[in-house]
């Protein structure tokens, strides 16, 4: 009896508690700027040296600059674990007093995009989300700097062409990607593409639940025989990818992933199996960087660091593109903290200074992250920078760089990017246009 | 439309025979791992009526450990003994914690249970090992990781031999499986317990134990079938999903017939990649093995309920 | 004390049958009312209605769904999700072919698409049960989210797959879309649920109700005193679907906002099936009780080292939630396998016949 009333009792304090909860008050002495990491779930094997090179960085500035400005970075991860919905729970948690939400899923992305419209809060989604984004007239609170999934297709095309887009003609090109919205993303451009130059372009689906078992996916690319294969994978895919072409005996040096299918981890369940494997990427580790050097100072040497082993872990890709991932936000805060003479900004605040961001040969050099990131700019019209990217070749070992910057063709991309970001705007009417914006 | 579904996959197949072997190799393979998923999930069910739906979860943890103990500088065929104690230790702490209270509830409540555990498991094990991705100890087990290459017929036929390693090594298993269930005493009293309760404790079983044994034996199972099918794919979290693909297989072969397991696994892994090959992927866009082997079951059903092996259920009012 | 039943007595046999026979509940119930009406919309964040508010009703409604085909008719199904997913896809599908319609009016519609595609996953029911059943909804949960994604009429041609809710009107008001205010989308919500769940406590205790428990206790006998079985079990899936389609489009048309095919797959599926079985199999009150638990549960274990001012990562902290509630859910499976719906009948009990021990 005792018993039951007092679980009874606890019931109600519970539900009453959950029901009068709120987010706390915050003090402007701090900004702050969460997270919606993927630390757990199938797609972890990304997120877990993402999020720590991101966190490192924000970790480093607090250290040794003080934060920015003289402003604290209050870094805070809400986790998602990759899943819309919890993401879209961390959004609504976090977007009060956040003056950036960094989605990391292109479901979470589109999902918040039409939010981020009445509550006023720029997305930072570096490298991924929903390519027409960059139509900045369009999509005034999203920005995904400094190149997009289009950029990345068309660059890869250009890579495998060798500079002459003719020569692709009559070519098969399989395309194996995520079966989900991130996974589908480039094909719109590549379809175009194919018809403009005459290639034959087959998408083979991967299913979540088929992640790590891909061989009847192989099995089809070794009945089709493409002369090239490009991959679109995430987490778990990714492995799964590179152990089935290794097994099928896929020449390597023909296969050639997205900037998230070239993680460090993923290459060493083959080894040198893999070696001549690429991945189109816009960053590259600079372990003798000062940044790196700086983060190992103030960050891991004080044992603030979540990465396990830092001699090893922190040389990796995907580490140090987290670290860019943050100096973006991170450059952007800076931007609208001058523009606007305030320390303490605010969303709409950091909006204008990712708006404004110049991220040139000076200014990377000056934050010690030369050759981190090819150098971009972006305005109000352009909300990606579209930066170029570089091609990296998995040499048994690590990654290492095998081309000199790539540009994607914005005479194909642009006008796309235009045709959707309208649709997107027709289907959600009635949708705000940034009309003060004349590119 | 007719000519795609009834005539061209067969031309395909006898055109390119060396592919059709290759595929029904690949069918088979991931056959042998459903059967011994299914496998594990049909002992505890015969046993305990238990619907045991944490048996995914057990491979990924099973294997985890394993590649965690190594990493932390247990040799190899050390982390190999201490990886089945663990089992042991896990087997023990269900059957005292969950089980033993719920003896005697409906099947359903013991199901949502055995849900609690996969989830509990999730938890614990990324709060151990962490969700990164981890590379199975192939080599370090000793097997062997190159493969072997046929022309049969002018083509080309691929064979892991970690892939045949793992064939032998089910068969090994389950051989060794049936001769406990068959000649040992413990065997016997498993087999006892699944045919009546009641009368099984009449005779001096003990419940408890046996509960323990049977887990511990699906922890066996699921270690083998965790390094199988880590050495494959690495291992993660992810694994997880493949515990969905053994659910088809007892619905064809009977949740409660071990041969039933191991056939029905062998045909679902094979058809399943020859439907995907030759009508899924021209026909469909690809992607069918998620749902194939549920609607073959379910159709087969309609026709056997109780599965192609499974006990003919009589009931009475 | 407080649920002193003596002098309430009935003289009609009407009287007897009424919903709340006992004044204190009737009493009670519209307190619940009058919280969820007036206080909770007054007092609520932003958050809390995203978070809390919404998804419980939304949540409570699927499980409701779930619990008349697996409580009442005793027909377990693991396919819940796919079933929601076929309501919100419809739902999407009559929202863009005619932009001019009701909203309310094309989420009750769309419910009949949901209902159609559960019966027909429904006929394996009458050969097979238990769990080779389960296993056979299972063939619809994987088959469905399929569809969804291969079957590009679906979602329009959109290239990412996804679909997204536009600004919808209901009445001048809007209740749909990014622009939506959640007060408003909560009211929506509640009245849907509330009439879906007056319909159901109905259904559920009359004449339809008593052939589903007839067919849960034992079909064979109950096809003996002359039940059909077919239409009952088959009348179980479509409700039941119908039910769990219109809380599929509430998911995704008052809450989320946007889905992706994925969003139906199975661990929704399970998310639900919890919710009924630790509210209460066979209880309508049960499955709110049961949502309260499961949706409200994580958030506020996620809240609770900010406010202790400790310092656990995101990571840790999620792996720890997902082990406290796989703890939980084998917790109160063994301290009341009946559900919570249950154990508020014993706590009730107990309050009738305060402060006597017998």
């Amino acid at each position: 009896m005792i018993k039951l009333t007092r679980m009874a009792a606890m019931a109600t304090v519970l539900a009453v508690g959950t029901a009068m909860y709120s987010p706390a008050a915050f003090a402007q002495d701090s900004i702050y700027v969460p997270n919606l990491s993927y630390r757990t779930g199938p797609f972890a094997a990304t997120g877990i040296p993402l999020m720590n090179g991101q966190r490192d960085y924000v970790m480093m500035l607090n250290a040794r600059d003080g934060g920015v400005g003289g402003v604290k970075l209050d870094y805070d991860e809400c986790e998602t674990g990759y899943s819309t919905e919890k993401g879209v729970e961390c959004y609504e948690k976090t977007k009060d007093k956040a003056v950036v939400t960094q989605p990391w899923s292109t479901g979470i992305t589109l999902q918040v995009l039409p939010k981020t419209n009445v509550d006023k809060i720029p997305i930072l989604a570096p490298g991924y989300g929903f390519s027409p984004m960059a139509d900045g007239k369009i999509f005034q609170w999203a920005f995904n700097p400094p190149a997009g999934y289009w950029d990345a297709a068309s660059m890869i095309l250009e890579y495998l062409s060798g500079g002459d887009m003719a020569s692709l003609k009559g070519k098969k090109i399989a395309f194996l990607h995520l079966d989900h919205p991130y996974g589908k993303e480039p094909i719109p451009l590549f379809e175009a593409m194919a018809k403009k130059y005459g290639f034959t372009f087959l998408p083979i689906p991967v299913g979540l639940k088929e992640m790590q078992n891909q061989s009847a996916q192989w099995l089809q690319i070794r009945r089709e025989r493409p002369d090239n294969v490009i991959m679109w994978g995430w987490g778990a895919m990714n492995a799964g990818a590179i152990t089935e072409a290794v097994k099928t005996k896929y020449p390597m040096d023909k296969f050639i992933g997205i900037w998230w299918s070239g993680s460090d981890d993923d290459m060493l369940t083959v080894g040198e199996a893999g070696k001549g494997y690429k991945s189109i990427s816009w960053s590259q580790p600079q372990p003798d960087s000062q940044a790196m050097a700086d983060i190992k100072k103030y960050v891991i040497d004080a044992g603030n660091s979540l990465v396990e082993n830092p001699d090893v872990d922190t040389k990796k890709v995907f580490y140090q593109r987290g670290i860019v991932i943050s100096m973006i936000l991170v450059e952007g805060i800076k931007a609208a903290q001058e523009h606007f003479g305030v320390k303490a900004v605010n969303a709409e605040q950091v909006r204008w200074g990712l708006e404004n961001l110049d991220m040139n040969a000076e200014t990377l050099a000056a934050l010690g992250a030369t050759g981190m990131v090819p150098p971009f700019k972006t305005s109000c019209g352009n909300h990606t920078g579209h930066s170029g990217a570089w091609m990296l070749e998995w040499d048994g070992a690590k990654f290492v760089p095998v081309s000199d910057l790539l540009q994607a063709d914005q005479s194909a991309i642009e006008p796309l990017i235009e045709q959707k970001a309208k649709e997107y705007a027709e289907a959600n009417a009635p949708w705000p246009v940034n009309n003060d914006c004349k590119e | 439309m007719l000519n795609q579904i009834f005539v061209k996959p067969f031309v395909d197949m006898v055109s390119a025979p060396d592919f059709l072997l290759q595929v029904v190799w690949e069918g088979l393979v991931s056959g042998v791992l459903y059967a011994l998923i299914a496998l594990g999930f049909v002992l505890i069910y015969k046993s305990s009526r238990i619907f045991n739906f944490a048996q995914g979860i057990m491979v990924v943890f099973a294997a985890l450990t394993l590649v965690g103990l190594h990493e932390n500088g247990v040799p190899a065929l050390l982390a190999l003994p201490l990886t089945l104690v663990v089992m042991y230790l896990l087997a023990m702490a269900i059957e005292r914690v969950v089980l033993r209270p719920l003896v005697n509830q409906p099947d359903i409540i013991l199901f949502m249970a055995t849900i609690g555990i996969t989830l509990f498991l999730v938890g614990f094990g990324e709060l151990i090992f962490g969700g990164e991705n981890k590379v199975m100890i192939t080599e370090q087990l000793g097997i062997p990781t190159g493969s072997y290459t046929f022309e049969p017929w002018g083509g080309l036929l691929i064979l892991e031999q970690k892939d045949i390693t793992a064939v032998i090594g089910a068969i090994v298993l389950v051989l060794a499986l049936l001769l406990f269930l068959n000649r040992s005493k413990m065997g016997r009293a498993i087999r006892a317990l699944g045919d009546d309760h009641q009368a099984a404790l009449s005779v001096g079983i003990s419940l408890s134990t046996i509960w323990v044994l049977v887990w511990f034996i699906a922890g066996i199972i699921a270690l083998a079938t965790g390094i199988v099918w880590g050495a494959r794919a690495g291992v993660s979290f992810a694994l997880e999903v493949i515990a969905y693909k053994a659910l088809p297989v007892l619905m064809l072969g009977g949740l409660e017939s071990v041969s039933g397991a191991i056939i029905g696994g062998l045909m679902i892994g094979i058809l399943e990649k020859l439907f995907e090959i030759y009508w899924g992927q021209p026909l469909m866009g690809g992607n069918t093995e998620t749902w194939f082997a549920f609607v073959l079951a379910l159709f087969v059903l309609l026709f056997r309920p109780q599965g192609l092996f499974g006990e003919r259920i009589i009931e009475r009012v | 004390m407080l649920y002193r039943t003596a002098g309430q007595f009935k003289t009609s046999y009407k009287a007897d049958h009424a919903l709340f026979p006992v004044r204190q509940d009737a009493v009670l119930l519209w307190i619940i009312v009058f919280l969820a009406v007036v206080v909770f919309p007054l007092t609520a964040s932003e958050f809390t209605f995203q978070a809390l508010l919404i998804p419980v009703l939304i949540y409570s409604l699927a499980a409701l769904g779930l619990n008349i085909l697996t409580g009442y008719a005793g027909q377990l199904s693991l396919g819940t999700a796919a079933f929601m997913g076929v309501g919100a896809y419809a739902t999407y599908k009559l929202i863009t072919i005619f932009p001019e319609m009701n909203l309310l009016a094309a989420i009750l519609l769309s419910g009949f698409f949901s209902a159609a595609v559960g019966a027909a996953f429904g006929l394996p029911s009458l050969r097979i049960k238990g769990f080779y059943l389960a296993i056979a909804t299972l063939a619809a949960q994987f088959f469905l989210v399929w569809l969804f994604e291969k079957w590009a009429w679906l979602y329009n041609y959109n290239a990412s797959g996804a679909i997204q809710v536009p600004n919808i009107d209901f009445f001048g008001i809007r209740v749909a879309g990014p622009t939506a205010k959640s007060i408003v989308q909560y009211y929506f919500v509640l009245g849907v649920v509330a009439l879906m769940t007056a319909l159901s406590i109905n259904l559920t205790r009359g004449r339809i109700g008593r052939i589903w428990k007839a067919v849960r206790d034992m079909d064979i006998a109950a096809e003996l005193v002359g039940i059909n079985l077919m239409k009952a079990k088959l009348l179980a899936f479509a409700v039941s679907s119908y039910i769990c389609g219109v809380a599929g489009a509430l998911f995704v048309f008052l809450w989320r906002g946007a889905a992706e095919p994925n969003l139906f797959d199975i661990p929704l599926s399970f998310r639900i099936l919890f919710i009924a079985i630790i509210g209460g199999l066979g209880s309508v009150m049960g499955n709110f009780l049961g949502a309260l638990l499961i949706v409200a549960l994580p958030v506020v274990i996620n809240t609770i080292p900010d406010a202790l001012g400790l310092d656990i990562g995101a990571a840790p902290l999620e792996h720890i939630n997902t082990m406290i509630v796989g703890g939980l859910i084998i917790f109160f499976l063994i301290v009341e396998p009946l559900g919570l719906a249950r154990l508020w009948q014993i706590i009730r009990e107990k309050f009738i016949i305060w402060p006597f021990p017998h």
